[in-house]
């Protein structure tokens, strides 16, 4: 070993820091790929597999795909970042439960916009201060994501679909269609 | 010299922070250091969750924005020792 070491910036602060601007809206959802950014935590997936079920079935999305974070409490690394911005149109990602984790998924939502995809962070509630925080720290106060009530990792099958139908008119709206 | 003092303008602005580091398993307490600042500690219980602590940069945007409403202003953040 030669005694160096990585170090992850919790934050995600690159150059584009300063730029506080949504990507381009989509008309419609009928026939995107809605990506879906995993961040590990408890139900995370089910949690998005539920909003991805409901867009496809009630909102035309064609097909979706599943990207796994390998750690939830920084922002996304640039590999699969350029992963997801180079395979979808729109992402949805979940779920900021925790301090560090609901930070970085809002961090996460900003560096796909500034990427140039529609993106929907979920968080939940007893965090938000965390998330509106780092969208500050990244230069992007007004960002705009959804608090759905905590808790998320403790829901059954039953309550994660009932959170995801609730949450459906703000992802919506977040993407810039109508409901 | 640091002083435990009850100002409530200061619990209160702080209260939601409060709350949402108890969510994690942390425990939040401030202490004045002079007449126009506090130091943030954050203590961890034995339920934190080491993972989901707010990084630091976010905890100081969080308790400054708090802090504006008060007639203090935030000079430090102290972490649990793991943290450091």
């Amino acid at each position: 070993m030669n005694g160096t070491e990585l170090l992850l910036d919790p934050t995600g602060l690159d150059g584009s820091a300063d730029e506080s601007f949504l990507a381009p809206r989509p008309v419609s959802l009928r026939g995107l790929t809605l990506g879906l950014l995993d961040n590990t935590k408890p139900n995370a997936t089910q949690l998005l597999n539920e909003i991805a079920a409901l867009l496809q079935e009630k909102h035309g999305v064609a097909t979706a795909k599943l990207y796994t974070k390998d750690y939830f409490g920084t922002p996304v690394k640039d590999e699969l970042l350029r992963q997801v911005v180079d395979e979808v149109d729109i992402v949805v990602t979940a779920v900021g439960d925790c301090g560090s984790c609901s930070a970085a998924t809002v961090a996460d939502g900003i560096l796909l916009e500034r990427a140039g995809i529609p993106t929907v962070s979920i968080v939940s509630d007893s965090f938000n201060m965390s998330g509106r925080a780092m969208a500050s720290v990244q230069g992007f106060p007004g960002f705009d994501f959804h608090a759905v009530p905590h808790p998320v990792a403790s829901l059954d099958g039953e309550q994660i679909r009932e959170r995801a139908e609730q949450a459906l008119p703000q992802i919506l709206r977040i993407l810039g269609v109508e409901s | 010299m640091n002083q435990a003092i009850h100002e409530p303008a200061v619990d209160t602005a702080l209260q939601q922070f409060r709350d949402m580091m108890a969510a994690d398993g942390y425990l939040l307490s401030w202490y004045t250091v002079d007449d126009t600042s506090v130091t943030v500690k954050i203590d961890a219980t034995a339920d934190a969750c080491a993972d989901c602590l707010v990084p630091k940069p976010v905890m100081e945007a969080i308790m400054n924005q708090a802090l504006a409403k008060t007639p203090y202003r935030l000079n430090d953040v102290i972490l649990p020792a793991s943290e450091h």
